[in-house]
């Protein structure tokens, strides 16, 4: 019987080195191109269990990180992994800079954690880095990249990328022009099954694929009940933009007005890149409302803590880019979810096995209905606790890795047929 | 979702039916395991039946294949239901597996 693609039959070259289970075929090193922490750039999480997590896959000898430069000092390290930080939120060289320490470095494959946003939130920047997948397969170097979101999706006005209709135009055309560019790289990996069928039809790919987020960690069941004490509102992210908490707070005035009077609302995570300052200003707007807990940055972890507080968590947004990276983590806690009907997200989220109640976006007493329909039934909040459990932990990041090493071994296998 | 299964000379033959989800995983891995752990020589899974299956339950069924190869024993899928077709395509993985039937033949052959 032939090895199976994702059997676990390591084994160690004299030098202590890993060879692959597969006669001719030599331990792969895998470049990564991420944000990680404790740099605070988006999918700096993700990019950290990702680059984790493919250090251990038995087919991989070495991981090279291509990290950002960040004021946050030097990427965290993990075992079996090594850094070249190599590239700085909006700046213009990241392109080159990124090529140079690829063709320094010299590693079989590069997969990308990317959204579009990842190298910048000025576009000559921004755009300019998501060319480099495509350059590295013209190069000969294959390219994976794992796309979080995709720019058909995003409000490009809510989303605060653009002022009026017109550039709002623009910024459509130019997502759309390196939505193609991305697609230039060997393989695009996105997370929802309906983005590999968009990306089939509207930009004929035929390198597009599905591999599901992962769960960060195997964990084990959660607890389903809240602590005692004052039942939290948590909502958790990067605010600003499109996801912003005016309604929430709104909402939540409502649920203390309706006699829900054993509240509290915990607003964690720190402003968007974009719109630094945001989170200050709501303070000062809301500062006679009582109950009201900003955590400001939350360190990875001390994460579990803080949704393991939560009676309900909320995703108060006007716009999304697909499922939520958040979500996942509150699935992950067991949370229950109140989450807005914008678009097909309610369907995106329920392929993925999520359940939540939902309210219209921008609507504070449609949430506030949702999230009292969680509060006042302790039945139903479990019940959702249990299913987006289900839903989050379906897949570890641990499988899913082997997913995409698997792929970058077929991408391999073909070149070297070519050959 | 349901389990039923049967001995066949010296492997067994098990057919999934109805909805293949997050929440169907855990039973169908305990399944697996306990045939693993009879000595079973070859698992045989009929997917006719299976009328919706997640990336979830695809990561099950690898993960049963892993399983199964890392012991010696032969595992195949036979018989893919639209929407299990649908989910290798969309994954691209089918080649992770050894598919009696309707096997998978999506554009995803063209990764490089």
């Amino acid at each position: 019987m032939p090895p199976h693609p994702l059997a676990s039959t390591e084994r160690t070259g004299p030098a202590g080195r890993r060879t692959s289970a597969v006669p001719g075929r030599s331990a792969l090193r895998i470049g990564v191109v991420t944000a990680l922490p404790p740099g605070r750039n988006s999918l700096n999480e993700f990019g950290f269990h990702l680059v984790k997590h493919l250090a251990t896959v038995h087919e991989t000898a070495e991981v090279v990180v291509y990290a950002d430069e960040t004021d946050a000092g030097p990427p965290a390290t993990l075992a079996g992994a090594r850094n070249v930080a190599c590239w700085k939120f909006n700046d213009v060289g990241n392109l080159w800079r990124i090529v140079g320490a690829v063709r320094a470095t010299k590693p079989d494959a590069v997969i990308f954690n990317l959204q579009f946003a990842t190298f910048g939130d000025q576009r000559v920047a921004g755009g300019l880095g998501l060319l480099t997948p495509a350059v590295l397969r013209m190069l000969g170097v294959p390219s994976v990249v794992i796309l979080h979101n995709l720019s058909d999706n995003v409000d490009m006005r809510d989303a605060g990328f653009a002022g009026n209709r017109a550039t709002a135009w623009l910024m459509r055309t130019a997502g759309k022009a390196l939505t193609r560019a991305l697609l230039r790289a060997n393989l695009v990996a996105v997370t929802i099954p309906r983005y590999v069928e968009l990306l089939n039809t509207r930009y004929g790919a035929r390198n597009a694929v599905l591999a599901p987020h992962g769960s960060f960690e195997e964990l084990a069941m959660p607890s389903f009940d809240v602590p005692p004490g004052k039942r939290r509102i948590l909502a958790f992210g990067k605010w600003g933009t499109y996801k912003t908490v005016d309604t929430l707070v709104e909402a939540y005035q409502e649920l203390l007005r309706t006699g829900h009077d054993d509240l509290e609302l915990v607003i964690g995570g720190s402003d968007s890149p974009n719109s630094p300052g945001y989170l200050d200003s709501v303070a000062k707007r809301y500062a006679d409302v009582p109950g009201i807990v900003y955590t400001g940055y939350v360190a990875e972890d001390d994460v579990p803590a803080l949704f393991r507080s939560a009676s309900v968590v909320a995703f108060p947004y006007t716009s999304t880019t697909g499922s939520s990276g958040v979500l996942h983590q509150a699935g992950e806690y067991g949370r229950a979810v109140a989450l807005p009907r914008i678009g097909d997200f309610v369907e995106i989220i329920e392929e993925e096995g999520f359940r939540g109640t939902y309210f219209e976006p921008g609507d504070p007493v449609s949430l506030a209905g949702a999230m009292a329909e969680v509060l006042d039934d302790d039945e139903l909040r479990e019940d959702l606790g249990r299913r987006n459990f289900a839903a989050a932990t379906g897949i570890p990041m641990s499988e899913v890795v082997q997913w995409h090493v698997m792929h970058i071994n077929r991408i391999l296998q073909q070149q070297r047929s070519r050959r | 979702m349901q389990i039923n299964g049967e001995r066949h000379d010296n492997g067994h033959r098990i057919a999934v039916t109805g909805r293949f989800d997050a929440h169907e995983t855990t039973e169908f891995r305990g399944y697996i395991e306990d045939l693993l752990a009879q000595g079973s020589r070859r698992i045989r899974i009929d997917l006719s039946k299976v009328n919706f299956i997640d990336s979830s339950a695809l990561a099950a069924l690898l993960h049963a294949s892993r399983a199964a190869a890392n012991a010696g024993v032969e595992f195949v899928l036979a018989d893919l239901s639209d929407p299990v077709r649908v989910i290798f395509e969309l994954t691209a993985l089918d080649q992770a597996f050894t598919i009696e039937g309707a096997a998978t033949s999506g554009p995803v052959g063209q990764l490089a």
